[in-house]
């Protein structure tokens, strides 16, 4: 590929594939296809669930189409250098029709590519919101809305950039192997298939956005309903909330273990409503005020387990850096925790990831 | 030959000539696509290049509308670190030498920095001016100082066993660690410009790093990094000094 993300290390992934058919029916049956990375995440179903279920095929956007929403996981794909994502997100465009001197143009020269006003805000927006550095704030709010967006086309906006960063961290973090998206991404045999795979995908799409129900975010007392709310109106707030009920729910790591990595996040990213939500289960965990605060000051405490001690560095590596310094620490953590924990410990920092930056929405009022 | 093959002959003629010329075109248009590409790649690499030492924000505000002239205040750890007698082993050993040993501690130094989220701002000589929480807000800078402090030491160590089975001269370090307000922003001439922070805490974490002779140690945490510092390190106080161009006695503390 004709880009720097040629010359992106990746390592080598610490987790094995394993089928598992009910899942792979499950997003064959609501994606359309099965991508190779899904294999890898079997070990822990509702992440498994969640890639589908929180894309554009779970959560149709009602005010902009398939192609922006794509344009924007290359993007944003391209800025984390996951070259995973990179590839398919290339591959998809390609299906959809788009030309490939387009794609090249925005891969090489994104800062000179001919794009319409509109759509470069949007994509700009979603690369500040994937960056956060600094987060997100009224600012860029502002200057989105300026051209032309609505409230509730931010929403999905952000949404839709939080979803690439969940993915992007789920197969950068997992060192999910790249060839094959990366070979597909360029290969002429697409040219012939894409008629036929475009009709399947637009026939898919339409019938999840005639399924997609809109919802008012759920219980007001569940984790992160505030942030739930504020996508409401959107086909966002219901597979969001549904993944983060999941990711709770599951028994694979504790509820602790859980919020800390989420807490761990927040605090890195600044973002004071993931770090509220965090603290409130933690609160519930055993874990006062005063010793939550020394944790996340330090990323150490006598009162966590070797595990939990273990996770905090881990999380903390996966908020900022380059594809070898996020899979830095995965691989001890497979070999001494074993690959289940360590798969929900990726899903998990992942969806922190991506929640913490959406923490912004909030803000729209 | 008949007029009217004489014209078809011609017509094939210039039939070929036109092939000829949109080849030749279709093959300049080719490489003139070639060179474009790898100029985008080597610009988009440029670019990624420069965001190991200046925000991509800036980064790429400064590619889309020029040098920004402002700056922004913001909380950084500051890490400066010397190398202590450089001058008696500058004269000692031969040009060529001195920059094979030099360049050897350089690549050490960043690496023991960068593994920990900082970012090398400035070489001044044979001192570096280390940033952390000036490209990203990160709320473990101190930490971070100080853990790349600790790497560097080690770092150090093992460079001076590879440069005494060299019959090389051993090289010790000085090195300050501050945290505090600057201005963090592109500063310099249309020359030459850096990323960097300037303020009272960078002047400070310099001064503090000529103290480590004085005390005879080898890294030196101020008061204002200490407070901000995971306990488990194990530091010892030390009596407050006078620091030339600073106003109040500073308080430090040495990293064992």
């Amino acid at each position: 590929m004709p880009t720097v993300l040629a010359e992106v290390e990746w390592e080598a992934c610490p987790l094995e594939p394993h089928r598992d058919a009910e899942l792979e029916s499950y997003v064959r049956r609501t994606y359309g296809a099965l991508p190779s990375s899904v294999a890898y995440f079997t070990p822990v179903p509702w992440l498994v669930r969640s890639m589908p279920a929180l894309s554009v095929v779970g959560a149709p956007p009602l005010h902009f189409d398939t192609v922006l929403a794509d344009l924007i996981g290359l993007v944003v794909s391209q800025d984390n250098s996951c070259r995973y994502c990179f590839g398919m997100q290339r591959l998809l465009l390609r299906v959809r029709g788009i030309p490939e001197a387009h794609i090249r143009e925005l891969e090489q020269n994104y800062l000179e590519a001919e794009i319409d006003p509109r759509t470069k805000a949007a994509l700009d927006f979603a690369r500040r919101l994937s960056r956060a550095a600094p987060r997100v704030g009224a600012l860029d709010l502002a200057e989105v809305r300026d051209a032309g967006w609505s409230p509730d086309a931010i929403r999905e906006l952000a949404f839709q950039s939080a979803y690439c960063v969940y993915m992007n961290r789920l197969m950068t973090i997992s060192a999910i192997p790249f060839a094959r998206a990366e070979r597909l991404a360029t290969s002429r045999l697409v040219r012939w298939f894409a008629p036929l795979w475009r009709w399947r995908l637009q026939r898919r799409l339409q019938t999840s956005r005639e399924s997609a129900l809109l919802s008012d975010g759920g219980a007001d007392d569940a984790p992160w309903s505030s942030l739930v709310k504020a996508l409401s109106g959107t086909n966002c707030a219901r597979p969001l909330r549904e993944t983060l009920d999941a990711a709770f729910a599951s028994p694979v790591l504790s509820r602790r273990a859980k919020a800390l990595i989420f807490a761990v996040v927040a605090r890195g990213l600044d973002c004071r409503l993931s770090e509220r939500e965090a603290l409130g289960v933690l609160s519930e965990t055993g874990l006062d005020a005063g010793e939550i605060e020394s944790i996340l000051t330090h990323l150490a405490s006598p009162r966590l387990d070797e595990f939990e001690s273990a996770l905090l560095p881990f999380a903390r590596g996966t908020i900022r850096g380059s594809p070898a310094q996020l899979q830095q620490r995965t691989p001890a953590l497979a070999a001494k925790y074993g690959e289940a924990r360590t798969v929900e410990a990726i899903g998990i920092a992942a969806l922190a990831n991506a929640v913490c930056r959406l923490g912004a929405v909030t803000e729209l009022g | 030959m008949s007029a009217v093959e004489a014209a078809g002959i011609a017509l094939a003629g210039v039939a070929l000539a036109f092939a000829l010329l949109w080849l030749r075109a279709r093959r300049a248009d080719a490489r003139a696509r070639a060179r474009l590409s790898t100029a985008t790649v080597e610009l988009e690499r440029l670019e990624h290049a420069f965001a190991r030492f200046a925000p991509m924000e800036l980064v790429e505000r400064v590619i889309a509308r020029g040098v920004p002239t402002s700056g922004e205040r913001k909380e950084v750890t500051v890490l400066f670190a010397d190398l202590v007698g450089f001058t008696p082993l500058s004269q000692s050993v031969e040009p060529s030498t001195l920059v094979r040993i030099l360049n050897g501690y350089f690549e050490r130094m960043s690496r023991a920095i960068t593994a920990h989220q900082g970012h090398i701002s400035t070489l001044i000589g044979d001192g570096i001016l280390a940033l952390f929480g000036a490209l990203e807000a990160n709320p473990w800078q101190t930490n971070d100082a100080v853990q790349a402090a600790l790497g560097m030491r080690a770092e150090l160590a093992a460079y001076n066993e590879e440069l005494a089975a060299s019959g090389l001269p051993k090289l010790a370090l000085g090195v300050g660690v501050h945290r505090g307000w600057g201005i963090a922003g592109l500063v310099g001439s249309s020359e030459l410009m850096q990323f960097t922070v300037v303020g009272n805490v960078v002047s400070v974490a310099a001064r503090v790093q000529g103290l480590t002779r004085e005390h005879g140690v080898d890294v030196l945490v101020t008061a204002a990094a200490q407070q901000a510092l995971d306990p488990r390190f194990v530091l010892r106080a030390l009596p407050p000094a006078e620091l030339k161009g600073i106003a109040e006695p500073v308080s430090t503390f040495a990293l064992l």
